[in-house]
């Protein structure tokens, strides 16, 4: 078990199972209780959109480690031969596409749960908004399992597919009128067609599939200017400030410090740590995609995202648990939200500790 | 004043802190100083954000008490920062950046002593709004903790990055 989690390349097998087949089963719910007007389902729908959203980051990451691993880190390693680089590619963008909604949804699913107890009711444009960002999200991760599917089954990649058709023609006449094909093949395997593709796509190289993908040109970006990177690092410590001291303050004053302080008015700091680590995600996420090699396979990095998941069931139990939030001035939470208080100050140490070293044990910089 | 700075970088344990490869040298001394920062200035910024209306209903008298949190922070970056510095010493001393850095750090204090003075010091604290000078206050340090997270971050690039 162990052993198969240490190769990525399985974990992203096993992670797209969940922006996917979860998220159906948490867009359905959502659906099913903005028809019953079930507040309940609502909720829990909007954290599973939330909890999704986290798990999405682990699989985008976890899919640059599966095809570093594919294409080999020797200087001669090539691809296996049933495996087309722009079939990665496609998949690559498309999964960006999807993450960046996903993250989208995630955002304003847990800003609606965090309004709705603080306001008492969710605001009129959460509902809308969360609906048509899910929607979105789910088309497009859709497409992206759909073009991630035809990574490893290349016999349904429709320039494949109609290769194979046009050898099987001609075989067809071959057979129905012998002689009357020059050159005709005697049987068509698929790795005949699989091998033309890639034939086609190397000899344009010079032409459009020498372009990078639209995830390298991010990247390329992000590397590509001088004061990029060190802009990116500065904003990346500014959030982990906010974040930090919301998850300090909020954590401290349930586990019973600061009693003086009534827990509904902490609840009001919650949008300031989760905005930190909205403006971390997205700098996290430029510098991986400007330089994935430095994070796939630097297990400071797989650590760091681990503790980050852990982090968003943390959230996520604190966005279910409304009777700890509800707690007066001078009274103590019960030992449930005690623990997951303590334990939210650890995860967020441990994710600060693997980031920072990142270069030390890992080669990032 | 440069013999100084170079015996200093010569001594034995500016030689551990950047040479020997240990976690706990460079790495884990700059961890220290990395949780020491987001502990000073988050605490800080959150009472700023506050004194500026963000989260009306936490009461900014009670927070007073997280402040020696805050000076512990305050004097585990102050030693970490120090050492960092010895390690490299000629470089850092001659780099403006490095003095920014200082300059702004040096301002913020001022500007929390103040606060901690006129803010948290005023007898109808949390009974009435804040005053514009209150606010001003928070402005300034807010500006100054971030001017120094910057220069702070920007000395892995600029002038001659000893470390990372």
């Amino acid at each position: 078990m162990i052993e198969l989690l240490s190769n990525t390349s399985h974990v992203h097998l096993l992670l797209n199972h969940v922006p996917t087949t979860a998220f159906v089963v948490a867009l359905a719910l959502y659906v099913v209780a903005l028809f019953n007007g079930n507040d309940v389902l609502k909720k829990i729908g909007l954290a599973m959109f939330f909890f999704i959203a986290a798990v999405t980051l682990a699989t985008y990451t976890s899919g640059s480690a599966a095809e570093a691993w594919l294409r080999g880190t020797g200087p001669k390693s090539e691809l296996p031969p049933n495996v087309i680089s722009a079939a990665i590619h496609e998949h690559e963008d498309a999964a960006l596409w999807a993450t960046v909604l996903m993250e989208l949804t995630g955002f304003f699913s847990w800003l609606g749960l965090w309004q709705w107890k603080s306001v008492r009711r969710l605001p009129a444009w959460n509902t809308p908004l969360v609906l048509v960002l899910a929607v979105l999200s789910f088309v497009t991760m859709s497409r992206a399992a759909f073009l991630g599917g035809h990574i490893h089954h290349i016999e349904i990649r429709p320039d494949v597919v109609e290769r194979h058709k046009a050898c099987e023609a001609l075989l067809d006449a071959e057979t129905k009128h012998p002689g009357s094909v020059p050159n005709a093949p005697e049987n068509c395997p698929w790795q005949a067609a699989v091998d033309d593709v890639r034939a086609s796509a190397e000899g344009g190289e010079a032409g459009d599939a020498g372009m990078p993908n639209m995830a390298r040109r991010v990247g390329d970006f992000v590397i590509g200017h001088t004061w990029m990177w060190p802009t990116l690092e500065t904003l990346h410590f500014v959030g982990l400030c906010m974040l930090f001291t919301v998850v300090l303050i909020v954590n401290l004053r349930l586990l019973g410090l600061l009693k003086i302080v009534p827990v509904p008015a902490v609840y009001q700091m919650l949008p300031i740590g989760m905005l930190g680590f909205a403006v971390n995600l997205v700098t996290g996420m430029l510098f991986f995609i400007g330089i994935p090699s430095q994070y796939n396979g630097n297990p400071v990095f797989y650590w760091k995202v681990v503790f980050i998941l852990l982090g968003g069931l943390n959230v996520m139990y604190f966005m279910l648990v409304d009777y700890a939030w509800r707690t007066e001035s001078g009274r103590d939470v019960s030992a449930g939200p005690k623990i997951a208080a303590a334990s939210a100050i650890v995860i967020w140490v441990c994710v600060l500790y693997c980031g920072h070293m990142l270069p030390f044990i890992g080669n990032a910089f | 004043m440069m013999d100084l700075l170079q015996s200093i970088e010569s001594s034995g344990f500016s030689q551990w802190v950047k040479q020997s490869g240990s976690l706990w040298a460079f790495p884990g001394i700059l961890l220290a100083h990395t949780y020491g920062m987001a502990v000073l200035v988050g605490i800080i910024a959150g009472i700023d954000l506050r004194i500026l209306g963000l989260m009306p209903a936490v009461p900014l008298a009670p927070l007073r008490r997280l402040m020696p949190l805050v000076w512990v922070a305050f004097w585990v970056n102050a030693v970490t920062g120090t050492m960092l510095l010895a390690a490299d010493a000629t470089s850092k001393m001659r780099n403006l950046d490095f003095g920014i850095k200082m300059a702004f750090i040096v301002l913020a204090v001022i500007t929390q002593r103040v606060i901690q003075k006129r803010v948290f010091g005023d007898p109808d604290l949390d009974r009435q709004p804040f005053s514009s000078n209150a606010k001003m206050l928070a402005v300034a340090s807010l500006v100054c903790w971030l001017g120094a997270i910057t220069a702070g971050r920007l000395l892995a690039y600029v002038g001659n990055p000893g470390g990372l």
